[in-house]
């Protein structure tokens, strides 16, 4: 049996100081080469556990694996094998694209000559070339967004986490962004996205999983998902709850 | 499907890392001249001006030495101290408070990289700002060095030990005001009465115990030692005294490092 790309086991997440319990024995499982769909509302505790599984936060309890390495023992490969694109613009505004994604790609230990060749080749594909050397806080919403995705692809990870990257930007970047995403897993990388857009989840992923009240609501494939009456989005109501919350508040 | 190959040296450490760690800071540092270089030279010079040339134009010697020369080590010093904390303390806050800390939290660094990373970025402003203060002292003919490992001891000691404290101010402040704080209330005035104008028997006796409570007067007097041969401590005291204050400032960063103190959710 193949060694999955993610492997969540009853993760826990409690934010002590504001004293509410994020995540709540979550588990998950997503295989090697899979385009992930991770839905749920406004803190349902999605990107909690991204960042659980990306070492930005330190979970309470449970085990996570990346391609069978422990992420908190085995930190240093199992990192090496994630690229995160977050919902936020975490980057120094006064920055230049070619210097953000290349202080990332140092970060992960790739060599000058390495970096250099695939900066050039993700400003290409995000079409950034001719923003390459403007400060990051000069640059549109949608030109942000893709800095902030050729980053999280700068090592060319094979676990690609994507943190509602389509969000605020404009028709044109979304389809870029989709054909770019559905070519690098057609090449073998494993894609975990979230999005509050169903359509662009119905479009690209394969499996789905929905969240709520950091738990695992729903987890199956799209197709199963998408044939039930109402599609995806009632799938998503019926599982979030939020069907049953409008009616009684009717 | 091949991944990109990424290095680990032999020994464990990502080299890679920590020179991007350190080149970026550099990088940060050069965008802001004036704050990181111009204003403590400028400031540095108006003392030596003021304090070394116009009124110690009418102060006896000091051990043998004009008070230029007595002066210009704790002006190096002084400088020394501000430029390790502010940079340490300025760094961190400002990546955790833009979040791109995330950048080094999601790669593989360890806290001993991250934290040896910052600390090669103090290390190198602070004596830049030292030795700019020092070729000011050639013009005024007061720039000596009587034993240059120890001076060197006590710049990369003195600046280590600042900017493990700005560590630690830096994961600690929740807004700009704090992390002003501990210059405005202690930093500055320690500093001032630390005995870079004075030494200790110019004070009243009563008042010469805030001298020996103070730790810059040990840094201070041990620099003054290092270049002109003026140290009124005793021996190895503020050796000893600079030794325990980075162990112990390095194991409490070590823990919040280790805890996630400030850096992790």
């Amino acid at each position: 049996m193949p060694t999955p790309a993610l492997k969540i086991t009853n993760l826990r997440k409690v934010y002590r100081r504001r004293g509410n319990v994020a995540v709540d024995d979550l588990s998950l499982t997503i295989e090697e080469g899979d385009f992930f769909g991770f839905l749920g509302p406004n803190g349902a505790g999605k990107s909690t556990t991204i960042h659980c599984v990306t070492g930005i936060a330190e979970p309470s309890g449970g085990s996570i694996e990346i391609f069978g390495l422990d992420s908190v023992k085995q930190y240093r490969e199992a990192r090496r094998l994630v690229g995160l694109c977050p919902q936020e613009f975490n980057v120094d505004p006064f920055a230049t694209p070619v210097q953000i994604v290349d202080w990332m790609g140092g970060y992960f230990g790739m060599s000058a000559a390495q970096r250099k060749s695939r900066i050039d080749a993700l400003m290409e594909s995000f079409d950034l070339t001719e923003h390459r050397k403007k400060q990051f806080r000069e640059l549109s919403g949608g030109l942000k967004r893709r800095v902030v995705l050729a980053r999280a692809l700068v090592h060319d990870p094979r676990l690609i986490i994507l943190d509602e990257p389509t969000a605020g930007v404009d028709v044109e970047l979304r389809r870029v962004l989709w054909r770019y995403l559905t070519e690098i897993n057609a090449q073998g990388r494993t894609i975990l996205l979230t999005s509050h857009y169903l359509e662009e989840v119905e479009r690209l992923c394969r499996d789905i999983a929905i969240v709520a009240r950091g738990r695992i609501v729903r987890e199956g494939s799209k197709d199963e998902m998408v044939a039930g009456p109402g599609g995806l989005e009632q799938a998503y109501l019926t599982a979030t709850g939020a069907e049953a919350d409008h009616v009684a508040g009717q | 499907m091949t991944t990109l190959p990424t290095n680990l040296s032999p020994m464990g450490v990502n080299w890679i890392g920590l020179a991007t760690m350190v080149r970026r800071e550099v990088q940060r540092m050069v965008r802001v001249p004036i704050q990181a270089f111009i204003a403590p030279w400028i400031s540095a010079l108006l003392f030596i001006f003021i304090f070394g040339f116009v009124v110690g134009g009418r102060i006896n010697t000091i051990g043998g030495h004009r008070y230029l020369e007595f002066v210009l080590p704790g002006i190096v010093m002084l400088n020394v101290v501000n430029a390790a904390f502010l940079q340490s303390s300025s760094a961190i806050y400002f990546s955790r408070f833009i979040k791109f800390i995330e950048e080094m939290l999601v790669a593989p660094l360890s806290y001993a990289e991250m934290i040896v990373g910052n600390l090669s970025v103090v290390v190198l402003r602070a004596a830049l700002t030292g030795i700019g203060i020092m070729v000011m002292g050639l013009f005024f003919g007061a720039t000596h060095i009587e034993s240059l490992a120890l001076f060197l001891f006590w710049i990369v000691s003195v600046s280590a030990i600042f900017g493990l404290l700005g560590i630690i101010v830096g994961l600690w402040s929740k807004s700009f005001e704090q992390l002003n704080m501990p210059v405005v209330f202690f930093l500055t005035p320690l500093s001032m009465v630390g005995g870079v104008f004075n030494t200790v028997e110019m004070l009243p006796d009563w008042l010469r115990w805030l001298a020996w409570a103070n730790p810059i007067f040990y840094f201070i007097n041990g620099i003054r030692g290092a270049m002109i041969g003026v140290d009124e401590t005793p021996p190895g005291l503020g050796i000893g005294l600079t030794l325990l204050l980075l162990a112990i400032l390095g194991g409490t960063v070590w823990r919040l490092y280790s805890k996630g103190y400030g850096l992790r959710e």
